[in-house]
């Protein structure tokens, strides 16, 4: 549905990693934390390396997980796409492979929380990507 | 040298007032401060700036008054930290409470909206000496329950959920370039005249971190971080005597006028009003000459320092 899958990790020579999305509180509603936990095996791997997943763009976007003394981990995340090191990036193709990994994230957190619900918030907020 | 963010023309012509810097608590705070007289603070929230009240410079500078209007840390004019960590309800009470002491007014009259509520009733609980009069907009100051509004997941917890908020709020600026619009009457004529406003000084994702931080801070349960500050809020609300007005939106459907001016009543039962004005939650864009002149009434009423 959401066209995103986890990946090992990709042979980075020739890549740079750009940020382009963070989230310094995953854990606000703590099922969001369990997911990615549970999806990446963080309570094993920790900060050994990030997690990465394909999106429909055909990149891939490395999750880099941030922990905070005090606070359970990952305490946040970041989201780099991996492009080509001098290349820059397709934003609107970015945008897009954000979209379909929020829809994945949501669908994987489950419960209360609904792909539905995404889409018919931002469809009201007018984000393009609900539309496409 | 003060950066300040190109304005369109048209809304330039609607503010044109003097900027002001102050250093609080370690933040580049903007204020305008225009008039003479015994001071009026107008205290914006959620995503907007000091643009809000400008309807209300005239009418209050007119009636003999100084008018103070900051914008918070994170929003307008001001300095807009790039981390979550940096935002906390005290920290912003703090910010408040550093300009406010810094500018040593005294006989205060605080307008507050949206967070401006929390922020501003914080400074004026713990600051009553400088207090002379309280007037209440579209806002709350009690630990539980919000609205019911703020417990669905459709549209509101969604919203400003992990690497949603980021997105939808971040990326895509749909709290200033789509929420105020929703929360508004009259929105073609919002969308002519201010929308842009509110857009243009949130002009990159990072300026706009504040937007989907301050709806993490309303608690939905007694753990949630604000719960003790928004605890001790009521219970110094229920002592407090100040002169205060509430004036809602009549079409106010996140801070319903009969639950929550309902509640400030109870709160404060020698309150006037609430008066009930055109207007959802946003109601300055909807009445603002209105409710100008509403509080140059009241606080006409109460008496000017002899």
């Amino acid at each position: 549905m959401s066209k995103v899958e986890v990946e090992r990790k990709p042979e980075l020579v020739g890549k740079r990693r750009a940020l382009v999305l963070i989230e310094d509180r995953i854990g606000h509603y703590p099922e969001f934390r369990d997911f990615f936990s549970r999806t990446f095996d963080l309570a094993r791997r920790g900060l050994a390396e990030p997690g990465y997943v394909s999106a429909p763009s055909g990149l891939t976007h490395a999750l880099v997980f941030i922990g905070r003394s005090g606070e359970p981990f990952p305490a946040g995340v970041e989201i780099h796409a991996l492009v080509p090191e001098l290349e820059p990036l397709d934003d609107d193709a970015v945008d897009r492979d954000l979209w379909a990994i929020l829809c994945w994230m949501i669908e994987g957190v489950g419960g209360e929380w609904s792909v539905a619900d995404l889409i018919a918030t931002a469809k009201l907020l007018r984000v393009p990507s609900a539309s496409e | 040298m003060t950066h300040l963010p190109d304005l369109p023309d048209a809304i330039r012509s609607l503010w044109p007032y003097r900027p002001n810097f102050a250093r609080v608590n370690g933040w580049r705070m903007h204020y305008v401060d225009e008039g003479a007289g015994d001071p009026v603070v107008l205290l914006h929230g959620n995503p907007t700036w000091g643009f809000l009240y400008r309807d209300f410079v005239g009418p209050l500078t007119r009636a003999g008054r100084r008018v103070i209007i900051p914008d918070m840390i994170g929003f307008g004019l001001s300095e807009k930290p790039t981390r979550e960590h940096a935002h906390s309800l005290d920290g912003h009470i703090a910010n408040l409470t550093a300009l406010l002491r810094y500018l040593d007014l005294q006989r205060i009259a605080l307008v507050c909206h949206d967070w401006g509520g929390p922020t501003g009733l914080g400074f004026a609980l713990s600051n009553r000496e400088r207090m002379h009069a309280l007037v209440v907009m579209s806002t709350w100051a009690w630990p539980l329950p919000p609205a019911e509004f703020h417990t669905r997941i459709f549209p509101w917890r969604m919203m400003h959920a992990p690497l949603v908020g980021p997105y939808l709020l971040g990326r895509h600026n749909a709290l200033a370039a789509r929420g105020i619009y929703l929360s508004v009457v009259d929105r073609e004529t919002f969308r002519a005249r201010a929308q842009a406003a509110y857009t243009a000084v949130l002009p990159d994702p990072a300026s706009r971190l504040l937007t989907w931080t301050w709806p993490r801070w309303i608690p939905l349960d007694d753990q949630a971080r604000a719960f003790t500050r928004f605890r001790w809020l009521e219970q110094e609300l229920r002592s407090c005597t100040l002169p205060t007005l509430l004036i809602w939106g009549r079409e106010d459907d996140v801070f319903d006028p009969a639950t929550f001016a309902g509640k400030f009543k109870a709160l404060l039962p020698h309150a006037e009003g609430p008066h009930l004005v055109t207007g959802r939650h946003f109601l300055q864009e909807d009445s603002g000459p209105e409710i100008a002149a509403r509080i140059v009434e009241f606080l006409q009423r109460q008496g000017r320092q002899p």
